[in-house]
């Protein structure tokens, strides 16, 4: 009987690193992955609202998004100061916290920045949600942050020149400057009573951001060269908050093996009783 | 040894070829793990039906699984037996757990990235003569109102394009305004990104709607000079 032995030796050893092979191939795809979303991380304890530099920021992954200045819509403007912004969230269930991070030579009191939202399922175009010709889109929600008054304005629009401010003012936002960079933190709960107008996060999900930034300077002429529609923009990216953890993944598979075990002894029994019989 | 090592043979060479040999045929590509999985069980199944086509061949197939399942007489082989048996539940709540845990990668976007024109820009021809001058004005024109993202290479790289996502298109690239009509170019200049409809979402095209700031004239013009700057030609269904 040795030869047969040999081969289901053979069989069972090559089958099994087949699998292996393909278990391992297939764990291995999808985790290049470029900046293409904001995580906020879990954390206990209050959310470093007020606090750009605060410990708890070096266990948010940092971000690293593109700018372009923005062409979309008159006034254009050509060339922008700020080339990336990098951003970091933190969340404790209950308050989310942004920090948006990037590198101005000079501090201005025009210095501004912001983050834009689509609201509700309703797809926006990113430059200021600007209407559809064939479909209907959505409002977007901005957070607005300026140097000069040091507080966020939570506004809505749904096209250039229709940005108004909120009667409901939910976000916070605080600016510090140092050493060439801008790090400015926007908070606010993680949902309102305002679905209509406010973005809300729910841990999990992924929703879609957008990004702005003015450089407060001035021209020879004293003029400011980055205002209203002349500045920095992203294009649309993903934020999540991330989900508390979730252990029914291991539950499942303590089920599943225990169902395996007993396919086994089952079918090891029937092929024994044939046997015999 | 014939009845099962052939078996093993045709489905290691099979997993061999798919996974080594067909990703390096000219114009092929690497194939994902579950469609190689599916392929190995179609082998799979394919050699079970042919080798219980008859009651002998049944036999020999199913004989030696069958000995090495219920341990019977397989001496040495009873260690890896129960390694088998150890092994395979394990796998099975790996999988399991790999197929439930929450995927990190945002929602995939199905872009098309030439969506259909609306009818009545289908077809158009260009009014304007394609003469030497017409085309050096389309130059101008492209030079200030869209070189900025689309480069004065006509190559997509200009300065503006860099947080643009997708970004401006390469002209250059036999891919974009190569295989499309002129009226096509008409109709995405002069609608921007606001005019793509649905299947054009996620709605991220900073591409101005020009008809609000340039006259038609004009953009015919610059349709005229970006081919000839991108020394291509527009599709024609001649």
């Amino acid at each position: 009987m040795k030869p047969a032995n040999q081969v289901i030796g053979r069989v069972l050893r090559s089958g099994i690193s087949v699998l292996a092979a393909i278990i391992v191939g297939g764990a291995t795809i999808g985790f290049a992955q470029e900046s293409v979303s904001v995580r906020a991380t879990l954390m206990t304890g209050g959310v470093p609202v007020d606090d750009p530099n605060a410990a708890a920021w070096s266990t948010a992954p940092p971000a690293t998004f593109p700018m372009s200045p923005q062409v979309h819509w008159q006034n254009r403007i050509q060339e922008v100061t700020v080339k990336d912004v990098i951003v970091r969230a933190l969340h404790d269930g209950k308050q989310v916290a942004v920090l948006v991070e990037y590198t101005d030579p000079t501090q201005d009191p025009d210095d501004a920045a912001a983050l834009e939202f689509m609201v509700g399922d309703k797809k926006a175009h990113f430059a200021h949600g600007q209407p559809m010709l064939q479909v209907e889109g959505g409002p977007v929600n901005i957070w607005f942050w300026k140097n000069k008054t040091g507080k966020a304005v939570d506004m809505n629009a749904k096209g250039f020149g229709t940005l108004k401010a909120q009667e409901h003012q939910d976000v916070k936002a605080k600016g510090v400057y140092s050493n060439g960079t801008w790090k400015v933190v926007f908070s606010r709960e993680l949902s309102t009573g305002h679905a209509e107008e406010d973005v809300q996060i729910t841990p999990g999900q992924f929703i879609n951001v957008a990004f702005a930034v003015w450089d407060g300077r001035k021209d020879g002429a004293g003029d400011l060269v980055e205002k209203g529609s002349q500045k920095a923009v992203s294009s649309w990216w993903y934020f999540r908050a991330d989900a508390p953890p979730d252990y029914s993944g291991y539950m499942y598979a303590a089920i599943a093996a225990a169902l395996a075990l007993g396919f086994q002894f089952v079918l090891i029994r029937k092929l024994k009783k044939g046997q015999s019989a | 040894m014939g009845a099962l090592g052939k078996p093993i043979i045709l489905m290691v060479g099979m997993y061999a070829f798919l996974k080594f040999v067909l990703p390096n045929i000219p114009g092929s590509a690497p194939l994902p793990s579950s469609l190689i999985f599916l392929y190995l069980l179609l082998t799979a199944s394919g050699i079970v039906i042919f080798e219980t086509l008859s009651g002998e061949s049944k036999d020999a197939f199913w004989g030696p699984i069958q000995r090495f399942l219920t341990g019977e007489n397989i001496g040495g082989l009873q260690a890896l037996r129960y390694g088998v048996f150890i092994l395979f539940p394990l796998l099975v709540g790996w999988q399991t757990y790999g197929s439930t845990a929450v995927s990190d990668l945002p929602p995939t976007e199905s872009r098309t990235i030439h969506p259909a024109p609306p009818g009545e820009y289908t077809g158009l021809s260009n009014p304007v003569p394609k003469t030497p001058e017409n085309i050096m004005q389309g130059k101008g024109f492209y030079a200030a109102y869209c070189s900025p993202c689309h480069g004065g290479n006509f190559d997509g790289k200009g300065p503006a394009a860099r947080g643009y996502i997708p970004a401006p298109a390469n002209f250059a690239d036999p891919t974009t305004i190569a295989m499309l009509q002129e009226s096509y170019l008409f109709w995405r200049i002069k609608k921007g990104g606001i005019g793509l409809p649905i299947e054009g979402a996620p709605w991220k095209s900073a591409m101005p709607r020009w008809e609000v700031e340039l006259p038609d004239e004009w953009i015919w013009k610059i349709i005229m000079g970006e081919y000839d700057g991108a020394h291509q030609s527009p599709r024609t269904w001649e």
